[in-house]
């Protein structure tokens, strides 16, 4: 399956999330799955279109963690804002503290940069005499 | 494929793991809107977890809905009926009503 082109999230990943809900004996057929792999995705198009509305309406080019949240609140999706919020805050808490062990790392020892896996976030790896950010932003 | 369930690996120096890939993400909110074109580093991973929530959401009313009909499989109907059930999921109505 070409997941329609990757227009799509893979329908393996979103089974799996499905799975995970459901009791060992549910069936889950492959049409429902092919469903919520749609609805998923449309999910990810409505709320981005409201988070860059917003954006332009503030003149702001970049969206962010926080744009998102605000948008599933604006959306009637609160009770996913509150969870993805703090979601967020202990994300960058934890990239925080690898920035810092990283840091520690380089100073301490020879240079062995962090290898990043290329279908992660993308974030390019901290070079040690790099001025350390808490978040690394990319530009698409 | 990384083990599924909390974001336990916070700590340990990585970002994932992540149940949906973070490049196919990106790809899909690049293609919801033309004014879309700076997007953070920390948006996917966000979008990452409001997925699962969703998904989990939207199985767990479907389901409801196929054990009322005393079938054990999640049906696409079952899928589209949660939808029609839910006021929040309306941004949906079309998705699940066209290709029935």
């Amino acid at each position: 399956m070409v997941d329609e082109q990757n227009r799509t999230l893979p329908i393996a990943n979103v089974g799996r999330i499905m799975k995970q809900i459901l009791p060992p004996s549910a069936k889950l057929s492959l049409e429902a799955k092919q469903r919520m792999q749609e609805c998923a995705t449309e999910f990810i198009s409505f709320v981005t279109s409201e988070a860059s509305d917003k954006c332009h309406r503030e003149n702001r080019k970049m969206m962010t963690g926080d744009d998102i949240c605000r948008a599933l609140s604006a959306l009637g999706l609160d009770n996913y804002a509150g969870a993805i919020v703090r979601y967020l805050h202990k994300y960058r808490e934890a990239e925080r503290e690898r920035v810092i062990a990283s840091q520690n790392k380089a100073t301490s020892s020879s240079r062995d940069e962090d290898i990043e896996e290329s279908d992660q976030s993308g974030q390019p790896s901290l070079q040690a005499d790099e001025t350390p950010t808490p978040l690394m932003n990319i530009f698409i | 494929m990384r083990q599924a369930g909390t974001y336990s690996g916070i700590g340990s120096g990585k970002t994932g793991p992540h149940l949906l890939p973070l490049a196919r993400i990106k790809k899909i909110m690049k293609r919801s809107g033309e004014e879309v074109k700076m997007i953070s580093g920390e948006s996917p991973i966000v979008f990452s977890k409001a997925c699962e929530l969703f998904i989990k959401e939207l199985t767990q009313r479907s389901w409801m809905l196929t054990i009322k009909g005393k079938t054990r499989t999640l049906s696409k109907q079952d899928v589209a009926s949660a939808v029609m059930a839910t006021d929040l999921f309306d941004f949906l109505l079309n998705l699940v009503s066209d290709s029935d």
